[in-house]
């Protein structure tokens, strides 16, 4: 969890002080670390710390001379960090050793939303574009270097920025249009759930398949037409030496100008949340105002019986519960499976200026695997719970009886994520789960209030049964045993 | 025989070539707009010195 000691504590040459001793205990390299061995992040007594290597000696004193790191954590878009110069580092060739400030859940590029993943799109320009003030540049442009905290996307690669050399050209250039450019633009021109290609591209979509899957009428933007198209085809054919020759400087003036065209570019693409069948669905559920009344009532009062920080929120919608719990003071992964009610709820997030809710993406009968390297670099959804409580509001009877999953197994998953689960039971007179049954077979015998209760008993206690007013449905909390 | 040659050992040296073209080509415009900018904004701030000199 963030620590108050970080708030505006930004130094003028280098970060204020880690006060923790940090030689006890094993550290644990981080399994997405190896990318980057000169700058190895580790686990010490579950305290993320990262190793600055001899070799950054320079870039990193430029980053503190130039002013460039003040001026990036006081705009929210660097983490920022201390030093920790009493913790061991892993290795001898270490110049320092940092402890950045933490990350309430750690979340991907495939888990966001279009409004998320282009926020952090823009972060990464805009930090780029102050770096070039200051006479440095980003090097890397990876959507994995941004995460979102406090509700706002921010950069936590402090090693990404290095002194720009006269003249060369921008490195990250083609990566920033893979990992940003290319999804973003199938997003808004395709469908949303382009994003989930990002699963399976880790350093980015190809530009070549982007090209290819992007309608015709994206060629006739300008922006699209050069970063995009004609950056697939260049990508295609290797440049003849004279060609090389003849390729403009990269001055200071065309590197602003290159992000200055990308950031129009970014910002000229649209995806309006509507017309699918979530976004509604609060509105168009069987709640009457005082049973949707009772049952926030409900909520609110198992939550402050659950206690803990942190709440997992599944298929929550538009966030309407995660709210409750961000209202206690509670941090909220919100997650939901369908791409328009994250992007509503993200909105009313930044809108609204909120800092404990993290809407993400995921459909939960296909959670997020562990994926990358070793099918370990970057761990899937459950691998990175530490919910002191788990929220199933209107979910199981989608999971039941529309996916097919038994009772016992939506269970087992809810103690898996949490020692606290508040679930709702639906039955099957419902409307909504009439709705769910009527093209279908009843293959769902097991379904029922019992039914439920017995597969609770077997993992929790039931320590509250309340029934909904006005409703046939009924709200549980449970405590895993 | 030489493209054969880059593609096997650069594969990013397409995207590089590229980048300067067009960061050359936009930085018309983008200066065309500054300087547009900082006339508008000298022209609004003479204007705004007006009542002052009478």
């Amino acid at each position: 969890m963030a620590g108050a000691d970080f708030a505006g504590d930004v130094a003028t040459s280098r970060a204020p002080t880690d006060s923790r001793d940090g030689r006890a205990g094993t550290a644990i390299v981080d399994p997405a670390s190896f990318r980057d061995p000169r700058g190895v992040v580790f686990r010490r007594d579950g305290v993320v710390y990262r190793q600055i290597d001899r070799s950054f000696e320079g870039d990193w004193d430029a980053l503190f001379a130039t002013g460039l790191y003040e001026d990036l954590t006081s705009a929210g878009l660097l983490i920022p960090h201390l030093a920790a110069p009493d913790v061991a580092p892993i290795s001898d060739d270490a110049l320092t050793v940092i402890r950045p400030q933490a990350v309430e859940m750690i979340s991907y590029p495939y888990e966001w939303s279009f409004g998320q993943l282009r926020d952090a799109a823009l972060v990464t320009l805009e930090a780029h574009a102050r770096a070039l003030g200051r006479g440095m540049a980003l090097r890397d442009a990876s959507a994995f270097n941004v995460q979102f905290q406090r509700g706002r996307p921010v950069l936590i690669d402090t090693l990404s920025f290095g002194l720009s050399q006269p003249n060369a050209p921008w490195r990250a250039y083609r990566q920033f249009c893979s990992h940003f450019l290319a999804p973003l633009a199938l997003m808004a021109y395709r469908d949303p759930r382009c994003g989930l290609m990002l699963r399976g591209h880790l350093d980015g979509i190809p530009l070549d398949l982007a090209s290819r899957l992007l309608p015709i009428r994206t060629r006739l933007r300008p922006g699209l037409l050069s970063h995009l198209h004609l950056h697939a085809r260049a990508e295609g054919h290797a440049p003849s030496a004279d060609l090389r020759r003849r390729a403009p400087r990269m001055t200071r003036i065309r590197h602003l100008a290159l992000v200055d065209s990308l950031r129009r570019t970014v910002e000229g693409l649209r995806w309006e949340p509507a017309g699918t069948v979530w976004v509604d669905y609060e509105e168009t559920t069987s709640y009457d105002p005082t049973a949707r009344a009772a049952k926030r009532r409900l909520v609110l009062q198992f939550l402050e019986q659950a206690g803990g920080q942190c709440v997992w929120d599944l298929g929550a919608n538009t966030g309407e519960y995660s709210r409750i719990a961000a209202g206690l003071g509670r941090f909220v992964v919100s997650i939901d499976g369908d791409p328009a009610a994250v992007e509503r709820n993200y909105r009313e997030v930044r809108q609204s200026g909120e800092e404990r809710i993290l809407p993400l993406w995921i459909d939960l009968l296909a959670p997020s695997p562990s994926v990358g390297w070793a099918a370990a670099e970057r761990p899937g959804l459950l691998e990175r719970s530490d919910a002191d409580a788990v929220m199933a509001l209107a979910l199981v009877h989608h999971l039941a009886l529309g996916g097919g999953v038994g009772l016992d197994r939506i269970l087992d998953l809810l103690a898996r994520i949490a020692p606290w689960a508040i679930v709702e039971f639906v039955p099957k007179s419902d409307p909504m789960a009439r709705r769910l049954l009527a093209d279908r077979n009843d293959v769902f015998p097991d379904y029922s209030l019992e039914g439920f209760h017995a597969a609770a008993s077997r993992r929790f206690d039931i320590v509250a049964d309340e029934e909904i007013p006005g409703l046939e449905r009924r709200l549980f909390l449970l405590r895993r045993r | 025989m030489m493209d054969l040659f880059y593609a096997y050992i650069d594969p990013g040296a397409g995207s590089l070539v590229l980048q300067a073209f067009i960061a050359a080509l936009v930085s018309v415009p983008f200066l065309l707009r500054a300087s547009i900018k900082r006339g508008w904004r000298r022209l609004r701030g003479r204007r705004g010195d007006e009542p002052r000199a009478d």
